[in-house]
């Protein structure tokens, strides 16, 4: 081609292909930072299975938890703030095992239809972080009507 | 040519021309292998919690939305509470391994709560979680 001197035969065109993989990768990059992953997290729970029977537990076995119409907490009958419920829950567990022979108590969280939910989840949230409260319970208080 | 290369090691280079393949092949296996979520939900405020645990199986998860109005959603469809039972009792039949992923608004009132837990026992979904973000 180059011996022969003619200009008229058309030059063999070519597309640039080199910076494709540059392409491509800046593609992989691009979506790879502006995926997010929306992994599903939370606090887990598992109901008790709704019977015909009414399983009885003893009034001392229970450390109740309650939440008032305006967010209040109650552990048994006394007001609560959240920073002291951890510790409180903890030792009545720590009593009530030693009294009856590493027996677990339950925790119910009783909170009132009218509260905000986030109160209820901030109390769940505190007696998770309690790793001996095996057995939470979740009940809810109807104003007037008790639960 | 030949005789250069032998005596100097002339000009070593890597062959790119295959690296554009590469690069739009792992495109393409990423997109494929992407499972989109197809629920949009309702727009809520999750609360927020310590002992926030990740759910491993992500496959066996049902949700319900329920958003500062008290409104529930199962499957994008505006349900009542007694609702949420019919349609929890079908997938437990699909899949007896579902987990109830409760995504409600923190400033719900917890009756509507209280109500789906209640739906969600008679269906015997008892196994919940109640979704919450990290808190720092």
């Amino acid at each position: 081609m180059a011996i022969l001197p003619e200009r008229k035969l058309p030059e063999e065109a070519e597309i640039p292909t080199a910076s494709m993989a540059d392409i491509a990768f800046l593609l992989i990059i691009f979506f790879m930072l502006t995926t997010v992953f929306t992994r599903d997290k939370g606090l887990k729970i598992v109901l008790p299975e709704k019977t015909q029977q009414v399983v009885k537990i003893k009034g001392e076995r229970i450390i109740k938890i309650s939440i008032n119409d305006r967010g209040e907490i109650f552990l048994g009958e006394e007001p609560i703030t959240l920073a002291d419920l951890k510790v409180r829950v903890q030792q009545r567990i720590k009593d009530y095992k030693q009294a009856h022979g590493g027996k677990d108590p339950l925790v119910v969280i009783r909170t009132n239809v009218d509260a905000p939910y986030e109160r209820m989840i901030d109390v769940f949230d505190v007696i998770k972080q309690i790793p001996e409260a095996r057995a939470v319970s979740l009940a809810s208080i109807r104003t007037g009507g008790g639960g | 040519m030949r005789r250069q290369r032998l005596k100097k090691e002339g000009k070593i280079s890597i062959p790119t021309a295959s690296m554009s393949d590469i690069a739009f092949l792992l495109l393409i296996f990423f997109m494929v292998s992407t499972v989109f979520r197809k629920e949009i939900g309702l727009k809520v405020t999750l609360p927020e919690a310590r002992a926030t645990e990740r759910i491993v199986k992500t496959r066996n998860i049902a949700h319900v939305y329920i958003d500062k109005n008290g409104r529930i959603s199962v499957d994008d469809v505006i349900v009542q509470p007694k609702d949420v039972t019919l349609r929890f009792k079908l997938k437990l039949a699909e899949n007896p391994a579902i987990i109830a992923h409760v995504k409600a608004d923190k400033r719900v009132k917890y009756n509507y709560v209280d109500k789906v837990l209640e739906a969600l026992r008679e269906a015997k979904a008892l196994r919940v979680v109640f979704a919450t973000d990290y808190k720092r």
